[in-house]
C-alpha cells in the first residue's frame, strides 16, 4: 500500500491557491505527521489526499492509480477520514456509529447485517470500547469520541486513515492513550496521515512529518530534519527549543518547548560574559539579529536608546535610525526618523488629518519624503557593529512600502549586529522571515 | 465530558419488543376507532360486515342502508386518506431532520406548504372546481421548493444553511401572496373557501382522491424506507458522508425531491396541517433511539396513528367539525414541549 501525492495545487476561488506544490508518500504501517499554523492548508491536504477534492494540479495516487479514478465507495474502502471532532446532532449509540463504517462495503439500498455487527463489535474490541456499545455516542467523553472513529475506521477496513486534529481538545492521558493506540495500529500495518498541532507528538509518534506554511511544503523529513529550532520558528513564527537526550549514545530529541522573549538589561553589555556581550562577539562572524517586542508603549525605543548609548560609550560603532515620538499636550502627536551616523532627523509621520499621505496606517500619514531620505541612509550606512532599525511594522510586512531598505539589508545579512524594534503582533511575521532572530522583552525598566 | 445533545433514555432496551409492538398495532386500532366512531352510532359489527360487503355481499342484509354507506363512502376513504397523510408527515419529517442535521424542522423547511397554500387559493379564486384546487396545491408546492432549491445554488457557501434560509424566504413569499389573495377575494363567498382550505381538513375526502394519493406515497415511504439506514450517515455531514463513500448531495436531492412529492399529495389534498412532522420523530425517537433503521418506520406508524387521532376527534368531540390544522397545532405545541425536555435537547 503506497498513497502518495505529487505537486499537488488546489484553490477554493480562483487566484486564492490554499495548497501549492504538496507532495507526500506514506507507504504501509507508517505514520507522517502534518503540522502548521492554522490556516495553513492542512485540512485541505486531507480533503484532497481522501479523494473529497479534486486538486487543480497534480495528482493523488493510490498504489499508482490516481484516486480520481476510483468510485466514491471504492475509495472509502481504501482510504479513511476522520474529520475534526463534531458532535452529532442525533445521540447515535456507538455500535451504531462504528456500525456506518460498514457503508462503503454494502449497495446503496443495503443496511448492516449481522456480519457487518460482527465486524463493528471487532472493531470496538481492538480499541478497547466494547464494553461502551450500547452507550449515545454523544454522552462518552472526547477521548473515547476519538477511539470511536478510530474503530468506524476499523470497521470500514481501509488501508490509510487520514485523521484531523485528532488529539485536540484532549487532556494529557487522552492524548497519549489515542496515540498508542493508533501507534500500536501502524504496527499492524495500518497507516496513518495526521494533521496536528503538537510537534512534540510528532516527536514521539512520526516516522515522517511535513511542515506546511501558508500552503506551502517547508519541509518533510524525518522528525530529527524537521522539528528543529529554526524550521519551527519559521513555520510558527515563535522562538522554540528542541530539547535533546541522550539515549544509545546519541543525542536524540525529545521535546520542544517554546521560548518567551528574553528578559535583556541593556546594561548587561558592560559585563564581559553576559549574554549581550557574547551576542556582539558572536557578530563578528555571524550576523546577529536581535527583534526588540513588546505592546505599543511599553519603552521599547527607549530601550534601544539605552542600548545605542552603551554601545558608544563602550567604542562601538552605531547606524541605522531610530524613529523617536514626538510628543504635544502628553499625546503622541508626530513621528521623527534619526539617522544615527549623522544624528540629522526628518519628521516623518503625523496624526492622520487627511487622507493624502502616500503611505499610511489607520493613525498615521507618513511623509513619502522623509520616507526615502531614511531609506537612502539605511542603504547607505556602513556596515557598523550595531544597525538600529526603529521600527518595521505592518507598512513593511503587508503593504510592502516604508523602511524596505531595512528590510533588504536584514534579508541580506549585511549587518554584525542588528537591533531591530517589532511590535508584538508583528512578530510571528518576522520570525518568520528571520528564524533564527534573538527575541527580547522591550519593556524591560532599567 | 458530557455533551448537552439529544439522547435515548434506556426504556427501550428493555422491552423493545413490546415497545414495537404498541407502535405497530396503535395505527390498526386507531383506524377501527375511526371507522366505528361518529355522530351516527355504528356498532362493531355493522363496521366488519360493511367492510366485507363490497365481497360477500349477502353481509349487509341485516344492516341498515346508511350505515353502510357512512362506513364505506365516507369513514373508510377518510381514515385511508388520514393513515397515508399521518405516514407521509412521520416519514418525511423524520427524513428531514436527518439530512438537515436539525432536529426542529420538518418537510415544510423548504415552503411547499406554502407554495401549496397559495396555489390552492388561486385556484378557488379562479375557479373552484374541487380537483383545480388540488392540481394547483400541488403543482405550487412543487414550484416552491424547486424555487428554494435552485435559489440556494446561487451561492456556493454552506449550501445546508443556505438552503434552509432560501426555503424559509420562499415560504415568508408565498404567505404574503396568500395574504394578498385574500385581501383580494370575495369576502362573503372566496375568503371564507380559501380560510377553511388553509386550516386544513379531511372533510371533503372521498373515493377519488385516494388513489393518487396513495401511489405518491406509499412509493415516497417505500423508497424512504429502502434508504433509511444512509439517513444516519447523511445526519452526521457531508466530510464524512463523503469520508464513508456516499454522495450526499446526490442523496439529499433524492430525499427531498421524494419528501416534497409526498407532502405537496398530502397537503393538496388535507389543506395546511402543521407540527405533525415536526412532533413525530421526537416521539419516535423516545420510544425507540435515533437510529433510522429502526426509527424511520416506527415515525410512519406513529406519524399514520397520530394522524387518525387527530381526525377522529376532530369530528366527534363538536357538533360541528374543528378544523384539523388548529386541532394538530394545538396539541402539537404542549407535546413537543413535553417531548424536548424529555428528550434532553439542552440548548
Amino acid at each position: 500500500m503506497r498513497l502518495q501525492a505529487s505537486h499537488l495545487n488546489f484553490s477554493y476561488l480562483p487566484g486564492q491557491t490554499v495548497l501549492h506544490d504538496v507532495s507526500l508518500a506514506v507507504g504501509a504501517g507508517e505514520t507522517l505527521y502534518i503540522l502548521g499554523r492554522n490556516g495553513s492548508g492542512k485540512t485541505t491536504l486531507l480533503s484532497c489526499l481522501a479523494g473529497l477534492l479534486q486538486p487543480d494540479g497534480g495528482e493523488v495516487l493510490l498504489d499508482d492509480k490516481p484516486i480520481r479514478d476510483f468510485s466514491a465507495a471504492e475509495r472509502a474502502r481504501e482510504v479513511g477520514l476522520i474529520p475534526q471532532m463534531h458532535t452529532p446532532v442525533f445521540g447515535f449509540t456507538v455500535r451504531e456509529m462504528v456500525m456506518m463504517g460498514r457503508a462503503p462495503h454494502l449497495g446503496w439500498l443495503g443496511s448492516p447485517n449481522h456480519e457487518d455487527q460482527a465486524i463493528a463489535d471487532e472493531a470496538l474490541a481492538q480499541v478497547g470500547l466494547f464494553e461502551l456499545r450500547d452507550r449515545p455516542y454523544t454522552e462518552i467523553s472526547g477521548g473515547e469520541q476519538q477511539l470511536v472513529l478510530i474503530a468506524r475506521g476499523l470497521a470500514q477496513k481501509c488501508r490509510v486513515l487520514l485523521m484531523d486534529e485528532p488529539t485536540a481538545h484532549l487532556d494529557l492521558s487522552n492524548q497519549h492513550r489515542i496515540l498508542e493506540i493508533v501507534n500500536q495500529l501502524s504496527d499492524r500495518g495500518l497507516s496513518f496521515i495526521i494533521a496536528s498541532h503538537s510537534p512534540n507528538n510528532a516527536l514521539s509518534y512520526a516516522d515522517r512529518v511535513l511542515l506546511m506554511t501558508g500552503g506551502w511544503v517547508t519541509a518533510y523529513g524525518s522528525p530529527q530534519e524537521t522539528l528543529t529550532e529554526s524550521l519551527l520558528s519559521a513555520v510558527y513564527g515563535i522562538r522554540t527549543e528542541v530539547i535533546t537526550k541522550e539515549i544509545d549514545h546519541v543525542q536524540t530529541p525529545v521535546a520542544v518547548i517554546t521560548q518567551r522573549p528574553i528578559a535583556l538589561e541593556p546594561e548587561s553589555l558592560h559585563e564581559p560574559d553576559s549574554f549581550l556581550s557574547r551576542v556582539f562577539s558572536n557578530g563578528q562572524n555571524d550576523p546577529q539579529l536581535i527583534l526588540v517586542t513588546g505592546l505599543s508603549g511599553v519603552g521599547k525605543t527607549t530601550w534601544v536608546t539605552r542600548l545605542i548609548e552603551l554601545a558608544r560609550n563602550t567604542g562601538l560603532s552605531v547606524s541605522g535610525i531610530l524613529s523617536p515620538s514626538t510628543f504635544k499636550d502628553g499625546r503622541k502627536t508626530g513621528i521623527q526618523v534619526v539617522d544615527l551616523a549623522t544624528g540629522d532627523r526628518q519628521q516623518l509621520a503625523q496624526l492622520r488629518e487627511n487622507d493624502s499621505a502616500a503611505i499610511r496606517t489607520p493613525r498615521w500619514a507618513f511623509d513619502a519624503a522623509a520616507m526615502d531620505w531614511a531609506n537612502l541612509r539605511l542603504a547607505a550606512a556602513e556596515t557598523s557593529d550595531l544597525l538600529v532599525i526603529d521600527e518595521l511594522g505592518p507598512v513593511e510586512f503587508f503593504q510592502g512600502k516604508g523602511l524596505l531598505a531595512g528590510m533588504a539589508r536584514l534579508d541580506e545579512g549585511k549587518y554584525r549586529v542588528a537591533c531591530v524594534v517589532v511590535r508584538s503582533a508583528l512578530l510571528p511575521n518576522a520570525l518568520q522571515r528571520w528564524p533564527n532572530a534573538i527575541v527580547v522583552n522591550g519593556g524591560v525598566k532599567g | 465530558m458530557t455533551h448537552s445533545a439529544p439522547s435515548t433514555d434506556a426504556p427501550k432496551h428493555k422491552h423493545p419488543w413490546i415497545t414495537g409492538l404498541v407502535i405497530y398495532i396503535l395505527p390498526v386500532i386507531l383506524f377501527g376507532l375511526a371507522l366505528l366512531l361518529g355522530r351516527y352510532p355504528i356498532t362493531p359489527g355493522e363496521v366488519g360486515r360493511s367492510l366485507l360487503s363490497p365481497f360477500f355481499p349477502n353481509l349487509a342484509a341485516d344492516i341498515p342502508e346508511v350505515a353502510q354507506q357512512l362506513v364505506l363512502r365516507i369513514r373508510l376513504p377518510r381514515a385511508l386518506a388520514a393513515l397515508l397523510i399521518g405516514a407521509s408527515f412521520g416519514a418525511t419529517g423524520t427524513a428531514f431532520q436527518a439530512i438537515f442535521k436539525n432536529p426542529l424542522v420538518d418537510s415544510n423547511i423548504l415552503g411547499v406548504t406554502s407554495g401549496a397554500g397559495f396555489g390552492a387559493a388561486l385556484a378557488l379564486l379562479l375557479f373552484r372546481d374541487a380537483w383545480q384546487v388540488q392540481l394547483f396545491a400541488f403543482a405550487f408546492g412543487l414550484l416552491a421548493v424547486f424555487l428554494a432549491f435552485f435559489g440556494s445554488r446561487l451561492y456556493k457557501s454552506s449550501p445546508l444553511l443556505v438552503l434552509t434560509l432560501m426555503g424559509i424566504l420562499i415560504g415568508s413569499l408565498f404567505n404574503s401572496l396568500i395574504a394578498l389573495l385574500k385581501y383580494l377575494a370575495d369576502p362573503l363567498d372566496t375568503l371564507p373557501a380559501i380560510t377553511f382550505w388553509l386550516l386544513g381538513s379531511l372533510t371533503t375526502i372521498t373515493w377519488t382522491d385516494i388513489p393518487a394519493l396513495a401511489v405518491i406515497i406509499i412509493g415516497g415511504v417505500v423508497f424512504l424506507l429502502l434508504i433509511r439506514w444512509r439517513l444516519n450517515i447523511l445526519s452526521l455531514g457531508d466530510a464524512e458522508a463523503k469520508s464513508l463513500g456516499m454522495d450526499p448531495a446526490r442523496s439529499k436531492l433524492w430525499v427531498i425531491l421524494c419528501a416534497t412529492l409526498m407532502t405537496a399529495a398530502a397537503v393538496s389534498v388535507s389543506g395546511v396541517i402543521g407540527w405533525v412532522g415536526l412532533v413525530i420523530p421526537h416521539a419516535g425517537r423516545l420510544l425507540v433511539g435515533p437510529d433510522h433503521k429502526r426509527l424511520l418506520p416506527a415515525s410512519i406508524a406513529l406519524g399514520a396513528a397520530f394522524m387518525l387521532l387527530m381526525d377522529t376527534v376532530a369530528r366527534t368531540v363538536l357538533p360541528g367539525e374543528i378544523p384539523l390544522g388548529v386541532l394538530t397545532g394545538l396539541l402539537g405545541v404542549p407535546i413537543l414541549i413535553l417531548l424536548l425536555r424529555r428528550n434532553r435537547m439542552g440548548w
